[in-house]
């Protein structure tokens, strides 16, 4: 097992070179200069060059990326062009917010997700299982924007049971629930239907395994077989399924951030972007997959805890 | 049986947790408005965030918003009479036209309790100007060639050449005066220090600032004892914190917003004219869009009337490119320009054999472009040409506009200093075609007149300078207006005593909530 860690990470630095070079290059040969949109539409030619080499865009750029590399490797992710904050500074105060928001979705669509998987499972063919089949279905087609939107008009603005948005109060406090839940919702409902399909079919398969008609032969209670012998099978397509989302999770929180105005990574992904805030951009896309493989690393670990056929050494 | 019971006790422990949730709800949901101890606190919201705080460092108009509560030029328009006053300063004379000496207030401090001073100022500019700081509005002050000190309270500033427009940049936010203490010991960026009602508390980047009243503000303190500038991305999340009472105040409204604000019982709406212009710009340096007599048919085939009524009155129509409250504007311009029709415009088409043109729209994705390049495209239709819009976000479209890739595009200008010269020298003045002339007008006539208003101190002088090169380059269909804007706020019946400026600022020193 440490063996498997210590492969993984060094696949992973190798891959986070690969990343930023892609997306270094990426960022440096589309359209777009940093310099003019600091500068505005208002803003002169010479105002605009010195904008360009206070930031030091005027080296090639090779150079430019080598030099960013080395702070990187020091540990230096840069200062962003916009608010001259530092990016790791930057990164570190919003990714509690969004690592907040994705543990929430993930929560919601764990139970909501699986228990609906196992109920339909057992109950197939019946109204339940059609009914989560057509919401799991529902589920994965609305956009999050809409979802989300909807949610505060009900649930906000209509019922005014919870706030419309920001996530300014810790998450253990009863504020901070309250400001998760709508988010978490709406984030987690395209995680929780595709949770939810996939335990329903590994469930079905399972329960018509022989292990599972022989220990139903030897007289083991309906709810034993069912929780104890049925469902850790079915688990590891689902724990891989979780993984995944729970990384796309990570990464996908823009949208869901903005409509809800949380202050997290993915809002501050897309606005260095628009800004072609370089250093900002390479930070935050650098976090997210190294979190990426991390979780996939975990997720990889986890199975051989369900599975003990599975085994990495 | 007994699995049914427990979905049953799931779905109910679920809908308990909501509710009592819901039950701790402190406010949520209730708008502030009347009674008697409704807190002096502001929550403002923007769409996009703040980038720094410091006057010198920033031109962007959301950290404007913030930097006008807690720092204060030397002077400052009049929203109501557009005269320029003194601010900071306390008088001022030009004993030639080349000097200008600056009397300061006397006994007002920094929030850092230094005081404010003819250092100060020198400090300020002379940090402004340094080409090290590379100031993105360096321009403003680019004129100057030195400040100095001539006792205490005194400044004596020095221009190159005549200098016009020198009290509109005086009293240009970015021209806001720093503490060179705070400067010296930290950034002004993060931890600003200025002389104005507000003093800075707090900055969680990209989600909030929070200002608190400056208790020993050189007036009369200021009634808000907080102020939070507040991020939300998303308008319609914004529109629902309005209803719902979370944030009082939002301002730079859409047409698409404004029927479901005029419908909240608890939002008041103010729509001012102001300062700003959307346009047209045609592509002078590519044929047929560098003939006048094709701009002509082009402008003469829109029909800018239907336009702004989409604006739901938002939009003010004028064919002159200085606006209505902008220095320099005159009526007499608005019968220069031309007008809607379109079949004027086939028979210029068909008398200079631009039958069949086919041009490309270059627009921006962003505010009201998208609108206008749809509708100019269908207007165009009707009289023959065929465009193609193209359309990007903002940042690839600067980029793209400025290499000159298009016949048409859209684009507009604040206008933070309310002054003519301000408005045609950036825009359309050959000096900066290829940057912030984007058309790349270029014509020697006007850019003489320009260059002029920009010299004569003589206010009057001046004006008239404007006036006769605004209607050259109506005349030359340098830009079709599509319209001149109106500045726009929605705020919470609680808040007291808001004031536009028509270039879109306020200050925040009036208001309180009751």
């Amino acid at each position: 097992m440490v063996g498997l860690i210590i492969r993984r990470m060094l696949q992973l630095v190798v891959l986070l070179i690969g990343i930023s070079f892609i997306v270094f290059m990426s960022m440096h040969l589309s359209p777009g200069d940093p310099a003019s949109i600091i500068g505005g539409p208002t803003a002169t030619e010479s105002d605009i060059e010195a904008i360009r080499n206070n930031l030091g865009l005027n080296d090639p750029v090779l150079v430019q990326y080598a030099n960013y590399m080395t702070g990187v490797v020091q540990g230096d992710l840069g200062f962003s062009y916009q608010t001259k904050q530092s990016v790791s500074e930057a990164i570190i105060t919003r990714f509690p917010n969004t690592l907040n928001l994705a543990i929430a979705s993930m929560i919601v669509a764990v139970v909501i997700g699986v228990t609906a998987g196992i109920i339909s499972a057992l109950k197939q063919n019946s109204w339940i299982d059609v009914s989560s089949t057509v919401v799991s279905l529902a589920g994965i087609s609305i956009p999050n924007f809409w979802l989300g939107t909807v949610l505060i008009l009900v649930f906000s603005v209509g019922l005014q049971w919870l706030p419309v948005g920001g996530l300014s109060e810790p998450f253990w406090t009863i504020e901070g629930m309250k400001q998760l839940i709508l988010p978490a919702i709406t984030l987690g409902t395209g995680s929780a239907a595709m949770i939810a399909r996939m335990s329903r079919s590994t469930m079905l398969e399972v329960i018509r395994a022989d292990f599972v008609r022989t220990a139903r032969a030897k007289g083991v209670k309906e709810k034993t077989v069912i929780w104890v012998h049925a469902l850790r099978n079915a688990m590891i397509p689902v724990i891989t399924v979780i993984g995944l989302n729970f990384g796309f999770l990570l990464g996908g929180t823009i949208i869901t951030e903005q409509v809800f105005a949380i202050n997290g990574v993915g809002r501050l992904m897309i606005e260095a972007i628009a800004a072609r805030d370089f250093p900002m951009v390479q930070g935050s896309v650098l976090l997210v997959a190294a979190l990426f493989v991390l979780v996939n690393l975990i997720v990889d670990l986890i199975y051989s805890v369900i599975d003990p056929r599975i085994s990495y050494d | 049986m007994k699995r049914k019971r427990y979905l049953t006790s799931l779905v109910a422990a679920f809908l308990i947790i909501s509710l009592a949730l819901a039950g701790c709800s402190s406010n949520a949901g209730n708008s502030s408005s009347g009674g008697d101890d409704v807190p002096q606190e502001l929550t403002y919201a923007s769409t996009t965030k703040a980038v720094g705080l410091s006057p010198i460092e920033t031109n962007d108009s959301v950290s404007s918003r913030v930097i006008e509560q807690i720092y204060e030029t030397l002077f400052v328009r009049d929203p109501k009479t557009m005269e320029i006053v003194p601010k900071l300063a306390k008088s001022y004379e030009t004993p030639d036209s080349k000097t200008w000496v600056i009397k300061l207030k006397e006994g007002i401090k920094f929030h850092d309790g230094t005081d404010f001073n003819a250092e100060a100022v020198k400090y300020t500019f002379d940090k402004f100007r340094d080409p090290e700081t590379a100031a993105p509005r360096a321009s403003l002050l680019e004129p100057i060639e030195s400040v100095e000190v001539k006792d205490q309270y005194t400044v004596v500033i020095k221009t190159k050449e005549p200098y016009g427009p020198m009290l509109a940049a005086l009293s240009h936010t970015n021209a806001s005066i720093v503490s060179p203490t705070a400067d010296k010991k930290g950034s002004l960026n993060k931890e600003p220090v200025g002389t104005g009602p507000f003093k800075f508390v707090e900055w969680a980047t990209g989600d909030h600032i929070t200002l608190e009243a400056n208790q020993e503000y050189w007036k009369d303190a200021p009634k808000l004892q907080k102020v939070t500038f507040k991020v939300v991305p998303e308008v319609n999340t914004a529109v629902s914190m309005l209803q719902t009472g979370e944030v009082q105040f939002i301002d730079g409204l859409t047409p698409q917003q404004l029927p479901r604000l005029e419908k909240l019982k608890n939002v008041e709406i103010m729509k001012e004219e102001g300062t700003p212009v959307s346009y047209l710009g045609f592509n002078m340096k590519k044929e047929p869009t560098s003939d006048l007599k094709f701009r002509q048919a082009v402008a003469h085939a829109i029909n800018r009337e239907a336009y702004v009524k989409k604006l739901k009155g938002l939009g003010v129509q004028s064919n002159s490119i200085i606006g209505p409250k902008v220095f320099g504007y005159d009526k007499a311009a608005e019968k220069l320009g031309y007008n809607y029709d379109p079949e004027k415009s086939k028979q210029l088409l068909k008398e200079n054999g631009y039958e069949g043109t086919t041009l490309k729209i270059l627009a921006a994705n962003t505010g009201n472009y998208m609108m206008m390049a749809e509708i100019v495209q269908a207007q165009l239709k009707k009289v023959g040409i065929n465009a193609q819009i193209e359309s990007m976000e903002w940042g690839t479209f600067l980029d793209v506009s400025k290499k000159g890739d298009f016949d048409i595009t859209f684009l507009g200008w604040t206008n933070s200093t309310a002054d003519g010269s301000e408005l045609l020298y950036p825009n359309l003045h050959s000096d900066n075609a290829g940057s912030s002339n984007r058309t790349q007008y270029s014509s020697p006539e006007f850019d003489k007149l320009v260059d002029e208003s920009r010299t004569i101190v003589d206010q009057e002088k001046r004006k008239q300078k404007l006036m006769e090169a605004n209607e050259l380059a109506v005349k030359d269909a340098a830009w079709v207006v599509m319209n001149h804007g109106v500045v726009t706020a929605a705020y919470d019946k609680s808040v007291k005593g808001l004031e536009m400026d028509p270039t879109g600022q306020w200050s925040l020193y009036n208001v309180h909530r009751e």
